[in-house]
């Protein structure tokens, strides 16, 4: 490419406006438009240990190097066997057997992205959990994920892992054959942006002065043609909400016939048929009975019961209830005192973000700067509060964080989770479970059992029907009636115990690589409870959600 | 045993296992092909090696870029440019020494991958991004009658469709929704979104300065016809001609070294001289906000105020960019666009957008300055680039030089119109059609593929599903029974079959009268009978016109991978479409031009239908008009005589064949069944197809 030198003047001149990606940002594109900046950053200061180099142990870890955490730890004792060499393609194939499994994946798994740090060990967990400088280990990660690990060392594990409210969240996988399993095991999970597409209040029913004001004002029957068709729905349903409150008392249409007639109200403020502003108005009138001050959802948030930390737990500040995340904790009291405050609009502060309506550009533009103005006011008034009520989580929390609460306050999430295997111990709630969903159940229990029966036989010798079916039973209760669901599982896993199959692993490394990267960039609502998931019919379903 | 039969025995026994040695045995002489290496096809490509698939056939015609390497983890940042085909089949060979991966690098829809190719692979499946493709796909393997598997992907959903023709719908069973179009003059002339203007950008005025130098007066031409502003046409018209000019100081060396004129000049003319012009109309400013021409030397020296709306009236500075000086980066009113739903940002970059903190570099608004200068520094690269002996630059999102352009151009048009601007990083997701991407959902759906591919093979139907990966905690997936073909669909329930045959000695009607037979028996087709006979959207014969009968195929361009669709002039038999192959390399050189399958297709006979469903349902080629409401007066019943309509869109196709009698290109007999099929006659503007009579129907 030949340039003149005038040109290269002013590429160096304009390079500084021009801000081309850096290759991170290219390698990133993609993801980066669904998780942005924010979550990419708490992907890269993520430490993910993982138990086995298994096949699916390596599928789940490729999908969490490729988009770029910033370190793994593969913990893994085993020897590579020709069974490993065929179905995980992160072995030299026939070159890795007889060699230590994990150092053999290691290089494969570092050489899909260079910004990943990642190392071996070839210990076994067992001998981790035996000292304390071991167990310090494992709680120093972020996320801990094990597959096929013995039922012994994994209900040790989980133990370890739920001792305390900060330690990190846990995800077990058990798979067999074209039958599978995932948990993710935490306390409590916060998500501020879940993505879930809820619509926040655009402030109808509770217009802040500015809007109103242009709603009272706008002369409806005396504005040119043209404007008159691109009255933004907003101020069209302000205004008629204004004159509906004049005429009844203040009060809000709530009957059904009442609900007509202003729905009527608003056809008749049309000048033509075809003003579309004004049937979008109309197909937009729900807002004006279904916009609550707070969304039941986040009310129940605000009398959330504090979490009970096990007695080991460690204090997590001196005026909040313990919990793992105190900071969400304190912007979500701070939000109830905002919405009870004088000062404060009386519901939850406004989002900017405003939907997609048909009107002028000019207006459109005037309505996104009073929303705009308004939601900066309402910030500033909750920063104010914060700053009051917890003037430390105030000093660190940083802008992005606050901005992202308030624009997501309608849609805010707190996950409690319940240890590992402790649904299995209220057995009444197993066996209502195996009426309701009889599959997933099923295939639940019987990959406990199998997993009991492997504990005894690593090499699946004793894994018969009758052992499988008996060790169920010794779930559930002998007097319970296995559904043929459960049956089906049994006999599934009695074919191909120990068989690990490679569409199955890269399913389950795509699915719990999910789960993984929404713990951790605490965007999305992650799976809680059992994941079931059966390959045959390529059906998942989810039990023991508490 | 050998130590090597140890090992491989010992690396299957997982698989044995559970898929059963039957099974298992068969997968090494199962031929595989799957179309496309991205995502969903690294990860495919994975799968089934590990999967113990013998042979397998990966076609790709794309590159490897830096934004694949999140998650097509076969390819390394030293792979990039290379064939996503070849870089994938190399890494994953060395997996598994005892699969045969055959790379082709290359377009699927190329003429040598005909029906007779498609019929060597057990199964095909489908890792494609796009629409077009994914459907030829479907229809060769509908053809070829190969099970298919189909899927895609997008950020966190995705799906996967297992294909057997008559067994389950096809692809194109359900309609598929059409790419958004935007009427001409709104692109050209009154832009009031954001995506107006990019689009106005890209498709527009990049080519227009830097594609093949072409007339697009007939784009105009077609938007008149559709009725858009004749005033607002004539303008455009204007503005046209002007192009020449710079496209000639763009590639002039002259203007080397002589400050940004090139530059400045298509500045000057697209952003002032084109907007005056348009202004001149006063007529079309009557109900919308008239566009404010730019100043160049204005804005470089922060003089520059953009007129104030007269009908804006607004309390608080509405049009921040208007009302500053427009030197300082308008942040305030850019967190404001952010996030503007209303102006084509999809739904999935509502995460993308919403950081103020974290912004990314090019994430971050540019002021009318910004625009300019990189308006001016991109049009500079692209110039030189031109200079430098490359032909045409055509915009591509990965191609950074083409995004700037874009993102300047779209901004400064935005600008001028007080329509919000984007960031380059916006500009590229809507430019670019860009979905967004990740290794985790791909690596689900691959994981699907294959277990639906197994079903195939293994022919347990019953056990096929659709399945949906969904955006539910508590239902990751919906799986769902495949449902029998859509009676009415215009792909899979047509019969299709095959010829070989030298294209440029075989007659039309060799091939019709040939292929319909004598009808006698069950082998012997349904005899002859009353047919209209196309390839594509074009009609090459029909009962009372047989003028293209004893032309060769080649001569009316129907060769090799194409397909020649026989539809029932009584609606009475199915439609049989009849794919065109080559005669084997073992044919004698003297021998017959034509080879008939046999035996020879016999589409069900169905009750005189009252609205005929047969008509191909390919996607429109060309611009097309389609017929005013009352078609009476286009598509008149038979014997009727023919309206001016008919006589404006006719003589303009005559004049390619001067020696054609115009009363034979419509004949009642094909009017009567476009009418009945509820087919209008449309415009051509496809100049391919010049030499060849025809009559674009939809």
């Amino acid at each position: 490419m030949s340039t003149t030198g005038e040109s290269q003047d002013i590429e160096q001149a304009t390079s500084a406006v021009t801000d081309a990606p850096d290759n991170k940002t290219r390698r990133y594109d993609r993801q980066l438009r669904l998780w942005a900046a924010s979550g990419q950053s708490a992907l890269e200061s993520s430490r993910i240990l993982v138990l086995s180099s298994s096949a699916t142990a390596t599928a789940i870890l490729k999908n969490l190097v490729l988009p770029g955490i910033g370190h793994f730890t593969l913990l893994d004792s085993a020897i590579a066997t020709a069974a490993d060499a065929g179905n995980n393609f992160f072995l030299n194939a026939q070159e890795s057997i007889g060699k230590p499994r994990a150092k053999e994946a290691l290089p494969l798994l570092r050489e899909l992205n260079d910004s990943v740090d990642g190392e071996a060990v070839l210990t076994d967990v067992k001998e981790l959990l035996k000292t304390e400088e071991g167990r310090e280990t494992i709680r120093s990660f972020s996320l801990v994920i094990a597959h096929n690990l013995d039922k012994d060392v994994l209900d040790e594990l989980a133990g370890l892992l739920w001792a305390d409210l900060t330690n990190p969240p846990l995800i077990a996988v058990r798979s067999a054959g074209f039958l599978a399993e995932f948990y993710t095991q935490f306390h409590e999970h916060c998500v501020s942006q879940p993505h879930t597409d809820g619509t926040p209040s655009l402030r109808i029913t509770r217009p802040f002065p500015e809007l109103l004001q242009w709603a009272r004002e706008l002369d409806f029957d005396n504005v040119d043609p043209t404007t008159h068709a691109h009255i933004p729905f907003v101020v069209i349903l302000v205004r008629a909400v204004d004159e509906w409150r004049a005429k009844h008392d203040d009060r809000l249409p709530i009957t059904p016939a009442e609900k007509n007639d202003f729905k009527a109200q608003v056809r008749a403020m049309k000048r033509k048929l075809d003003e579309e502003n004004f049937d979008e108005a109309e197909a937009q009138a729900w807002r004006v009975w279904f916009e609550p001050a707070v969304p039941s959802e986040i009310a129940a948030l605000f009398t959330l019961p504090p979490l009970e930390a096990p007695a080991s737990s460690t204090k997590t500040g001196a005026d909040l209830p313990p919990s793992p995340n105190p900071a969400f904790h304190a912007l979500l009291r701070t939000l109830n005192t905002f919405v009870g405050s004088p000062g404060g609009p009386g519901c939850l502060p406004l989002s900017a973000a405003l939907p997609d309506m048909r009107t002028d550009t000019e207006s459109y533009v005037k309505l996104q700067n009073l929303y705009r103005d308004r939601a900066r006011k309402e910030k500033e008034h909750f920063t104010e509060l914060l700053t009051d009520i917890f003037p430390n989580v105030a000093q660190e929390i940083n802008e992005e964080e606050l901005d992202t609460f308030l624009k997501n306050s309608h849609q805010l999430r707190v996950l409690r989770g319940r240890k590992w295997g402790e649904w299995d111990k209220d057995k009444a709630a197993v066996v209502e479970s195996l009426q309701i969903s009889p599959r997933e159940t099923g295939t639940h229990l019987a990959l406990t059992a199998l997993s009991t029966l492997l504990s005894q036989t690593p090499d699946g010798s004793s894994v018969t029907v009758d052992a499988l079916r008996a060790e169920v039973h010794a779930l559930v209760g002998k007097d319970v009636e296995l559904p043929e669901e459960a049956e089906l599982a049994i006999g599934e896993l009695a074919r191909s115990p120990t068989a690990e199959l490679p569409n199955t692993a890269a399913f389950l490394g795509g699915m719990v690589a999910q789960e993984a990267i929404k713990m951790i960039t605490r965007q999305y609502v992650p799976v809680n409870g059992y994941c079931v998931v059966d390959l045959i019919d390529s059906t998942t379903g989810v039990v023991g959600t508490p | 045993m050998s130590g090597f039969d140890a090992a491989r025995n010992g690396r299957s026994a997982h698989a044995k296992a559970v898929l059963g040695p039957e099974l298992y045995a068969r997968l090494a002489d199962t031929k595989v092909l799957l179309v496309g290496a991205g995502g969903i096809g690294c990860e495919l490509l994975k799968n089934i090696v590990l999967t113990g698939f013998g042979h397998i056939t990966l076609l790709d015609l794309d590159t490897i870029d830096l934004s694949n390497l999140n998650r097509q983890f076969l390819f390394r940042k030293k792979d990039v440019k290379q064939s996503k085909a070849m870089v994938a089949a190399k890494t994953a060979s060395a997996f598994n020494p005892n699969v045969k991966i055959t790379p082709i690098h290359g377009n699927i829809k190329e003429p040598h991958f005909d029906i007779a190719w498609f019929k060597q692979f057990d199964i095909v499946m489908n890792a494609l991004d796009n629409l077009d493709a994914r459907r030829h796909v479907n229809k060769m393997c509908m053809a070829a009658n190969v099970p298919l598997v189909e899927s895609g992907t997008a950020g966190y959903l995705g799906q996967v469709q297992p294909i057997l023709k008559d067994r389950t719908e096809c692809f194109d069973c359900v309609p598929k929704p059409t790419p958004k179009t935007f009427p001409v003059c709104t692109i050209r002339s009154t832009p009031s979104q954001p995506i107006h203007c990019i689009v106005w950008a890209k498709s527009y005025l990049l080519p227009q300065l830097f594609g093949e130098d072409e007339d697009t007066g007939g784009e105009l031409d077609e938007a008149e016809k559709q009725g858009e502003n004749a005033q607002e046409i004539a303008a455009l018209r204007k503005e046209q001609t002007a192009f020449k000019a710079v496209r000639a100081a763009l590639r002039s060396s002259e203007s080397q070294g002589q400050g940004p004129s090139a530059a400045k000049m298509v500045f000057d003319k697209v952003f002032q001289s084109d907007i005056l012009n348009l202004l001149s109309m006063e007529d079309m400013w009557c109900t919308r906000a008239p566009p404010t021409p730019l100043d160049f030397d204005a804005i470089v020296n922060h003089s520059f105020v953009l007129q104030k709306r007269a009908d804006a009236g607004s309390p608080n500075g509405v049009h921040t960019n208007g009302q500053t000086s427009n030197g300082a980066s308008a942040a305030d009113a850019s967190n404001a666009t952010q996030e503007n739903g209303a102006n084509g940002a999809s739904s999935s970059m509502a995460g993308a957008s919403s950081s103020s903190a974290a912004k990314l570099k090019d994430q971050k608004s540019l002021s009318l300055k910004d625009s300019l200068e990189l308006f001016v520094s991109s049009t500079e690269r692209l110039a030189a680039r031109v200079r430098a002996g490359e032909d045409t630059i055509s915009f591509d999102k990965d191609d950074d030089d083409t995004l700037d352009f874009v993102t300047a151009a779209a901004n400064l048009r935005s600008a001028a119109y007080g329509i919000p601007g984007k960031s380059r990083w916006e500009v590229k997701e809507m430019a670019g059609n860009i979905i967004p991407a990740i290794a985790t959902t791909n690596a689900i759906i691959a994981g699907l593929i294959v277990l639906q591919a197994l079903h195939l093979l293994r022919k347990s139907y019953n056990a096929l599903r659709n399945v949906h990966v969904q955006f539910r905690p508590n239902l990751p997936l919906s799986t769902i029974r495949t449902s029998l073909p859509n009676p009415n669909c215009g792909v899979c329930r047509d019969a299709y079959t095959e010829i070989q045959c030298d294209p440029f000695r075989v007659t039309l009607s060799e091939v019709v009268e040939g292929i319909l037979g004598s009808g006698e028996g069950d082998e012997d087709g349904t005899g002859s009978r009353e047919v209209s006979v196309y390839e594509g959207q074009r009609v090459l014969s029909d009962p009372d016109w047989d003028d293209n009968n004893e032309r060769t195929l080649e001569s009316l361009n129907v060769t090799r991978g194409k397909f020649l669709t026989i539809v029932d002039e009584d609606g009475e038999w199915g439609t049989i479409q009849v794919g065109v192959g080559v005669l084997p390399l073992n044919h004698p050189v003297d021998g017959p031009a034509l080879i008939l399958p046999a035996p020879l297709p016999k589409p069900p006979r169905k009750p005189k239908p009252s609205t005929p469903t047969s008509a191909p349902v390919e996607p429109p080629t060309s611009v097309k008009r389609p017929a005013p409401d009352d078609d009476d007066d286009i598509v008149p019943l038979a014997k009727r005589p023919r309206t001016n309509d008919d006589i404006v869109s006719l003589a303009k196709r005559s004049r390619t064949n001067g020696d054609l009698d115009k009363s034979d290109l419509v004949t009642p007999s094909k009017k009567r069944k476009l009418d009945e099929d509820g087919l209008l006659l449309l415009e051509t503007a496809d100049e391919t197809l010049e030499d060849v009579e025809v009559i674009e129907i939809e």
